[in-house]
């Protein structure tokens, strides 16, 4: 997993730096979008990281994230982020959409104990709400977004040796099954970040 | 000055606006914050699976308890040795009856059907073993056809299965057989569940030893007697050991005593609780050991054998522990398994020679030990899958290894006359350890 978010950071930004040094007369620029971040659901709050690089025409803002979201279960959220700015100020209002996959890359601690073979299936993610951008000129500009976001943890693990007292007769023999836990998190996501 | 007044008016007018726009996102913004996370909820959805119970009448299970022809070895438990032969558990299904005439060549030539089997001893022509919760009395004077002759019934109710429909679990002392039905098996069955992590526990109970180990017995060799001479050597993880005409027993919690001067008909004659979590008994003189996953409970029998009394215990920290002993040692094997949640992998050897004051004397460091068998100075013990390991223990402060069979995946083993009788995953093992230093695989079953 660590090695999947240094690439994708190493890619998106040699394209960034590539298509900046060709395309300062072209109407299609390219951005970084890094933020930082707040989860709210029912499980309480969480911390979360982002950063989206791609290009702007215009409006229109398409690009490619990746996160870190501790939300229940550590996970490295990877999309593709849709945006698109409203009026004509250089501060803009701003609607976004993110879709993607959501990697688990669970902690030891949030971990099931005393199971075996506990694994964390990838799941569904995705991220909707508006945001205002703040033009702060060539240093770029801040951001801050309120939405919806939601992602999709599957976790399955094999029940222990399960006895009681001596004896494997007496109780279902469940040291084989498989238990599953689907969770569908739903939460709010304020965000705040840089745009360059 | 009207133009003035105009454009001052604009610029207030523009300020407004701009505090407008401002002030109102933000406190919708603000209002969203605050109220739509209680609106967030999380869905969590369980599968698992449910068991259901395959039952079956007690009399009808009984009839099908008796010999039958040889089945392949697929999950070895207990062993023993009765002269020639080698009694080695099928895990719930029955007994194997192996022909050991001659060790490099041992045959599987029958099978003792005792469904919900874990357990036996032998002493003489009788065999003592587990069915469920009955202990069941063979007459095994001809190995190859043995009917069982006798049932206590429901006397290890921890391996009990039994429901009683007319009063209740284990309320009804009728023991009437055609009444009481018997969990023969499991059907099993996908489901999904909503499923709220505030409001559930998931209990694991876990106080099993040696449940997929192996066990006890006698050592058979061509020059052995026929079935039929005194008591079997039990190995290490045994639960059933005999010492003079009395069958000790341990289930989960306790120790249960039968009178067996009568050896077709054995009769209960006390029960005594020792510790939550029971494993194994050793018999070594007037002296039981027993394993359990917090410690060493030894109990002397010289003065009443059929009510033992606890002489002495030495506790650890929680593992899954075999134990066996001689007149002045106890050597005892820790392992990790998750059934005993523990977390050593060593030998200890604890200095017994007060029963009352024992302590460790020494441990040395393992990688999954399981049984073990002690035969003059030299200490096999079975190390899972780092193998068979010999240690030299004349000098008990100062063990060493002697030598390491690193070719199976090892439980339990029984040694006798320079023959090593080595219950492994896969199957039975023997070495000839006549000359330890070179100690050879004879065959494999």
């Amino acid at each position: 997993m660590k090695y999947l978010m240094l690439f994708i950071l190493l890619v998106t930004r040699t394209v960034i730096s590539v298509a900046q040094q060709k395309g300062t007369a072209a109407t299609c620029q390219f951005h970084s979008i890094n933020s930082i971040g707040l989860l709210e659901g029912s499980a309480g709050s969480a911390f979360q990281l982002q950063t989206i690089n791609g290009a702007q025409y215009k409006s229109w803002f398409g690009g490619i994230g990746l996160g870190l979201d501790y939300y229940r279960y550590r996970t490295v959220p990877f999309f593709i982020d849709l945006r698109k700015e409203f009026g004509k100020n250089a501060n803009k209002l701003f609607v976004y959409s993110d879709l993607g996959v959501n990697f688990g890359w669970v902690t030891d601690k949030q971990k099931t104990q005393y199971v075996s073979d506990d694994k964390f299936a990838n799941g569904f993610y995705s991220d909707l709400g508006f945001g205002y951008k703040v033009n702060l000129g060539k240093n770029g500009g801040l951001v801050m977004s309120l939405g919806y976001t939601y992602k999709k943890v599957i976790e399955s693990y094999k029940l222990p040796l399960y006895l009681y007292g001596n004896s494997i007769y007496s109780e279902p023999p469940l040291n084989d099954q498989t238990v599953k836990y689907s969770y569908s998190l739903n939460r709010i996501t304020i965000k705040i970040g840089w745009e360059f | 000055m009207q133009r003035l007044r105009l454009f001052s008016s604009q610029l207030q007018n523009n300020r407004m606006k701009k505090k407008f726009y401002f002030r109102y996102p933000v406190c919708f913004i603000a209002f969203l914050v605050l109220l739509l996370p209680g609106c967030m909820k999380d869905k969590i959805r369980k599968t698992y699976q449910i068991t259901t119970p395959v039952f079956e009448t007690l009399t009808k299970l009984r009839e099908s308890i008796k010999s039958q022809p040889a089945i392949s070895i697929m999950a070895p438990g207990k062993i023993t040795v009765a002269g020639k032969y080698i009694l080695l558990a099928e895990q719930g299904k029955g007994i194997h009856v192996i022909d050991n005439s001659n060790p490099s060549t041992p045959r599987n030539v029958s099978f003792i059907n005792i469904p919900g089997n874990e357990d036996l001893a032998i002493t003489g022509n009788t065999l003592y073993a587990d069915s469920y919760g009955d202990l069941v009395t063979f007459d095994i004077s001809d190995p190859l056809d043995v009917k069982a002759e006798n049932f206590v019934t429901n006397i290890f109710p921890d391996h009990n299965n039994y429901y009683y429909p007319s009063a209740g679990y284990l309320t009804d002392t009728s023991h009437n057989a055609d009444s009481i039905n018997i969990i023969i098996g499991w059907t099993a069955r996908d489901t999904t569940v909503d499923y709220d992590p505030s409001g559930s526990y998931i209990g694991y109970y876990n106080s099993c030893l040696n449940c997929a180990a192996a066990p006890a017995t006698y050592i058979a060799n061509a020059s052995a007697p026929a079935i039929g001479t005194g008591v079997a050597t039990n190995g290490s993880t045994a639960r059933f050991n005999i010492l003079n005409s009395f069958l000790y027993t341990v289930g989960a919690t306790s120790l249960t005593t039968f009178d067996i001067s009568q050896p077709s008909r054995p009769s209960f004659t006390s029960s005594v609780q020792i510790d939550p979590h029971v494993e194994t008994i050793y018999t070594l003189k007037n002296r039981l050991f027993i394993g359990t996953n917090n410690g060493m409970y030894m109990f002397d029998v010289q003065t009443a054998p059929a009510t033992p009394k606890l002489a002495g215990e030495f506790t650890h920290l929680r593992a899954c522990d075999p134990v066996i002993a001689d007149d002045n040692y106890a050597y005892v094997t820790l392992n990790d398994a998750s059934a005993c949640m523990g977390s050593l992998n060593q030998l200890q050897i604890v200095d017994i020679h007060d029963l009352g004051n024992s302590f460790l004397v020494t441990s040395y460091q393992l990688v999954h030990p399981e049984g073990l068998s002690k035969d003059g100075d030299d200490l096999f013990i079975c190390d899972g899958t780092d193998g068979l390991k010999i240690f030299n223990v004349a000098d008990v402060k100062n063990i060493h290894l002697v030598k390491q069979l690193k070719n199976a995946d090892v439980h339990d083993i029984v040694t006798e006359n320079g023959l090593a009788i080595v219950v492994a995953a896969d199957g039975i093992y023997q070495y000839d350890y006549a000359d330890l230093n070179n100690i050879h695989l004879i065959s494999k079953l």
